[in-house]
This record gives structure tokens, sequence and C-alpha cells, in this order.
């Protein structure tokens, strides 16, 4: 599964679905989120079955990014049905986010 | 029969990738473990001028990726893994990760080592936005502008001397109430019109403005009192912890938790080599880094052609 670039409808459906989404919330000019990359896609490819793997740009959409009080990019939140699961600031190494998503979603 | 990599190389920074392109030329089966993208260090700068070769310079992320693509043009591999243990007495050697065991008979170690950190809020959102840890790499932004270092060894008076050439203003901050660094640092520091020092501070908050930098809250440690110090940027100069916590109690270390290796990379056992900033040396530069990549995978071939002894 490749990964989403959301728009305000998307995000709404995405977040609001049954299936957790886990969107990265991220901008341009941020130099770590672009470190993020690599680990961001695989991650799409390997967990792409049990969730939907999503960024959102918060210089495009700053009311989503202030609405979700987003201070640090990159911060990662795993939702579900409307509601956020968890989040991860920054995470250091892919392993990190596999981590946090075992932790984080349902049974 | 688990798969026998040639090579393991654990991190895929500069120092690295060189050492996967050198070992995949050389015709080695090689695979980089990187926990999460190509660069180390480099990839946080936004501009690097020293790397011969790039006359308009280059940010540090795209020659991280560069580097990455070149060496696996060669047949180098990466994984994204984190290891959490290594065996590296063993043979062939074990290196645990988040991606499974992996087995090597050699392994480079190009760990680097990260700048220390204040351990002030907000300091991690403010990197590259005011904040910084190279005063090399970042201190051309800050021409005519006023700065901060803070710090008293030998980095931080180079740092602040090497500022103090390019920006307008620049503070010195330092915990005692004289600096730990090499007397012939002094002298410039001293003579420079443009420094001034605040003695027996520490930094207490940075102060920031719409997600940038303009200021420090310093604490007096004997009295016990604060001010706020405005500048542009702040260059953090207190030590370097370099990441060779995975060999510890397996390679020879120095005081500062180096693993001990000359420019050949040789460390103290058979088949294991050092690379870049976590190795002992002089300079840690990208520069010298790739230097190491290419002698890791000099120094191995001779360890795998003698049947690995």
């Amino acid at each position: 599964m490749a990964i989403l670039d959301l728009n305000r409808e998307q995000f709404d459906a995405l977040t609001g679905a049954d299936q957790p989404v886990l969107v990265e919330f991220w901008a341009p000019w941020c130099t770590y989120c672009r470190r993020l990359g690599p680990a961001y896609e695989r991650l799409a490819q390997q967990r792409g079955e049990e969730l939907a793997v999503a960024r959102l740009n918060i210089d495009e959409q700053p009311q989503i990014a202030e609405h979700e009080q987003i201070e640090v990019v990159p911060t990662l939140v795993l939702y579900q049905g409307g509601k956020a699961l968890g989040s991860l600031v920054a995470p250091e190494s892919k392993a990190m986010i596999d981590t946090f998503l075992q932790e984080t979603l349902p049974e | 029969m688990e798969h026998i990599y040639d090579m393991i190389i654990i991190g895929g920074g500069p120092g690295g990738y060189t050492a996967a392109l050198y070992a995949a030329r050389a015709g080695l089966d090689a695979v980089v473990l990187e926990r999460l993208a190509a660069g180390g260090q480099m990839a946080l700068s936004h501009q690097i001028d020293n790397y011969p070769g790039t006359e308009q310079g280059v940010d540090g992320f795209s020659l991280a990726v560069k580097m990455q693509k070149q060496a696996e043009a060669f047949g180098a591999k990466t994984e994204l893994a984190e290891v959490s243990r290594a065996d590296l007495v063993a043979n062939p050697k074990v290196l645990e990760s988040s991606e499974g065991t992996f087995y090597a008979k050699t392994v480079v170690l190009a760990t680097g080592a990260n700048p220390r950190q204040l351990g002030v809020a907000g300091e991690q959102e403010l990197t590259g936005k005011g904040v910084h840890y190279c005063a090399d790499c970042d201190g051309m932004f800050y021409r005519g502008k006023t700065v901060a270092v803070v710090g008293g060894g030998n980095t931080a008076a180079q740092d602040a001397a090497l500022l103090s050439r390019i920006a307008k203003q620049v503070i010195l901050i330092h915990r005692r109430d004289t600096l730990r660094a090499t007397k012939i640092y002094h002298e410039p520091l001293m003579r420079a019109e443009n420094v001034s020092f605040c003695w027996n501070s520490v930094v207490e908050q940075l102060v920031q403005e719409e997600g940038r930098l303009t200021g420090v809250v310093l604490r007096d440690v004997h009295t016990g009192q604060s001010q706020t110090v405005a500048c542009d940027g702040v260059f953090v100069s207190v030590g370097r912890i370099p990441a060779s916590q995975l060999a510890q109690g397996q390679l020879e270390l120095d005081e500062g938790g180096y693993i001990v290796a000359d420019e050949t990379t040789q460390t103290s056992l058979p088949g294991v080599y050092a690379v870049g900033d976590v190795r002992t040396k002089a300079l840690r530069q990208v520069v010298t880094a790739v230097a190491d990549g290419a002698a890791a995978v000099h120094t191995a071939e001779g360890y795998l052609v003698q049947g690995g002894r």
C-alpha cells in the first residue's frame, strides 16, 4: 500500500473509519521529517493490510494540525473510529514505530 | 542454514555507506543495518560546504541518499533494523535486531556519535531553527547576527572563535568561571571585540517565537538568579556521546567511550572495524568518515583472505 497524502475530507473519512490509520503530521521545511521517509514507506508496505498509512502537511492543513494539538513535527498519531489511540513524536528508528503500533493497535 | 554475510555494517552514515560501496565493489556480500534513514548526523545538516566536489555545497540528507544509492547500485543491501545486541567474539558474529538475527564474518561499526544535548524543553523541535550542534556546519547562517555558544571545552572555544569571525556578537555561556579549553584557544577569544562571556551560567530555558529561537534564559549557578539573553542562534558544544553501547565489554574503548582503532579502523577484536565518529580520531567530519569506510574494507579483505583469522 502506498502512503496517502491527506486533504481535509480524506482526513475526516479515514480517521473516522473502523480500520486504524496512522497519520504522520509533517512539514516541507522539517529536516527530521525527511529522515522518516524510507522507514515510513517500508511500514506502509509491511503493514498495509492491517492499517492505512497516511501523511498530512501541516502547512497546507493548519486547522487540522491545531485541532489535533500538533506542536512538533513529525508527530505520528494512530486513529480509529474518530478517536486518537496514541501518538509518537519524532521516532528515532523504524523499530520505535513498530513498537508503538504493537502497543497501541487494538487486539 | 542461516545466511552468513561477508560484512555487516551497523549504521548508514557516510562511513557506513562508503564501507558498503567499497565492500560491494570488492565482491563482498554486504548489508547495512540502519535504524531510520541514511546519513546519520550528516542528514540533519542543511548545508555541507566542506565536502569536496560539491561546489554549491550540498544538503546532508541528499548527500546521504546519493551515498546509499551508489552503494546499492553495486549490490550492497540495506535493512531498516535497529541492532539491540551484538556478539562480536563469536564466529560468525551474531547481531540481534528488530528485523531478526543477522550473521557475518566481519562487522563494521559505523554507529556515530551524538552531540550531548542541553536537556531543556523545546530543544529537539528548535534543532536547526536556532539550536545547532555544529558551528563548522551551520555557523555561516549567522553572518551579522547574535549567537550564543554553550560550553567551556576546546570545541566550544573553537566554535566561539569561528563564530566571532562570522557573527556580529558571540556570547559564550559556561557553567564555571574559567574555560576548560586548552590555553592556546583562550587568547583569540579574549582578544575578539565581539565576544562576551556569561560565567557560572547554565541554560535554563529556550525562548522561542513562532517556532524560532529568539533567546535563552540563563541561571547563575551560585546566586540562582535568572536573566534572559536575546540571540538568533545557540550553538550547543557540551561534548559528544559516542554510540558505542554494542561494543561495551567486547572492544577496547577510550575514557570517552570511543572505540579504540587507528586509521586501519582495526579494533581490539579481529574482524571488527570502527569507522567514522565512533572511532578514536582527531577530526570528526564527513571526509574523514568516508576515508575510514574505505580503509575498513581494505583491512577486512586482508582478514577474509586469511580465512578470517
